[in-house]
């Protein structure tokens, strides 16, 4: 029970992220609510996932294809291109955290410091900096996955049926 | 209005290189920008040729009836991520193939799509602050964290909003962000307020990160578009590396 309260706060956290950056990014009004919905069911499915043992690179991965596939349906009844829905939704699955953590762990390299020190560092760096560039590209493969798989350069001729 | 030929394919390139390069600015990736550029084409009649590249569009008109062509060249304006112009240019592309528009109109239509207003400053501050406790909240901070994310974070955005306001280099905008909403969250870390103030610090600047440049370099890669690939993605880990100067400027001070 604790740990799905925990999932329900994490959602609606992780959609206020999706929508803060939605505005910093100006996208139309109308999207704004989608793009909650979005960020917070993409978001959630990568915790859901990582608590499942899957992995944080996985775990975007099926994040951002959730977006994607998800902008593509929206797209249809909000009248915006699912590229503008899905990048602020994923925004908050940027690895952010990881990718300044090895820049940091660089800076650090070059400081005096002792041969041991040094090697755990550049470990630590080294770590921090293939996750960024991993889930970067999970996360860029997965929103990109569903016009990958359809082989089309529009969704706008797509039929899609729910129901 | 009656135009001959060769006005026609001025006129039109002038047009198109208009949207090419405010889809750039706005933060579209190259592949778009193509595949819109040609939509529109295609709807004249026209055949063009692009080179795409980060500061500048270049576009060859082709006229087979008349065996004619046009070159013409376009540096694009500062990048600054504007969603409402893709999606708008987006819809235009397809109101033109469908309804016909004449050349006036989608003049008109850009200007338009130009003079949309963005959201007021106090919205754009407030919500972002809001997403950066948010995210806080998602690494696992408690409600004394999330509120010291969410002043450093208010404040850092409009240091870097002032910055790029007095047009300083917008790399420089990012470190005084970084640096001012380090030195607001480090203060918390100094002092120990609340159980994890590290979550603070490492989340203050989460407002930073180079989503766009990153993602968009991504699948331009993955389009096979290499060069502005790797031209997006450097430019992603400047500025990653401007918020990385700007933390450890903090560290180094409060020496935590």
């Amino acid at each position: 029970m604790e740990n799905w309260l925990l999932f329900i706060d994490r959602w609606f956290w992780l959609g206020i992220g999706a929508i803060g950056f939605a505005i910093l990014f100006n996208v139309p009004r109308r999207t704004i609510l989608t793009i909650f919905l979005l960020g917070a069911f993409g978001g959630t499915l990568k915790f859901i996932i990582l608590a499942l043992g899957g992995g944080i690179i996985m775990g975007s991965f099926f994040g951002a294809m959730l977006v994607g596939f998800s902008s593509i349906m929206a797209a249809h009844y909000k009248h915006a291109t699912p590229f503008v829905l899905a990048i602020p939704a994923v925004i908050p699955m940027v690895p952010g955290a990881f990718a300044y953590r090895a820049m940091l762990g660089v800076i650090h390299l070059t400081e005096k410091i002792d041969h041991n020190t040094f090697l755990k560092l550049l470990e630590e760096t080294t770590d921090n900096g293939l996750k960024a560039f991993f889930v970067l590209a999970a996360l860029s493969l997965g929103v990109s996955a569903p016009m990958l798989i359809f082989r089309r350069e529009s969704v706008k001729n797509m039929k899609v049926r729910i129901k | 209005m009656n135009l001959t030929g060769e006005e026609k394919a001025n006129e039109l390139s002038k047009i198109l290189l208009e949207v090419g390069t405010l889809l750039m600015s706005s933060g579209a990736n190259s592949s778009r920008i193509r595949i819109t550029i040609n939509r529109i084409a295609d709807a004249y009649g026209y055949e063009v040729d692009l080179l795409i590249t980060h500061r500048a569009l270049m576009l060859t008109i082709y006229d087979e009836e008349q065996d004619y062509f046009y070159s013409r060249l376009k540096r694009t304006s500062p990048h600054g991520a504007n969603f409402r112009m893709v999606s708008g240019i987006s819809r235009m592309s397809w109101r033109i193939v469908e309804e016909n528009w004449t050349f006036d109109q989608v003049k008109q239509e850009l200007a338009r799509l130009k003079a949309l207003p963005h959201y007021p400053r106090w919205v754009v501050l407030v919500m972002v602050s809001a997403a950066g406790a948010g995210f806080c909240r998602v690494f696992g901070g408690v409600y004394i964290e999330l509120l010291v994310t969410f002043v450093a974070t208010f404040i850092g955005l409009f240091v870097r909003q002032e910055a790029i306001k007095k047009s300083f280099n917008p790399y420089l905008a990012i470190f005084f962000a970084a640096f001012v909403s380090s030195m607001i969250a480090g203060a918390a870390l100094k002092m120990q307020i609340g159980e994890n103030p590290e979550y603070a610090f490492a989340t203050s600047v989460l407002y930073l990160i180079p989503g766009i440049p990153l993602i968009n370099s991504l699948s331009d890669l993955l389009d096979g578009n290499i060069m502005n690939g790797i031209v997006r993605g450097v430019n992603g880990l400047m500025i990653s590396f401007s918020i990385a100067l700007g933390m450890i400027s903090a560290i180094v001070i409060y020496g935590i």
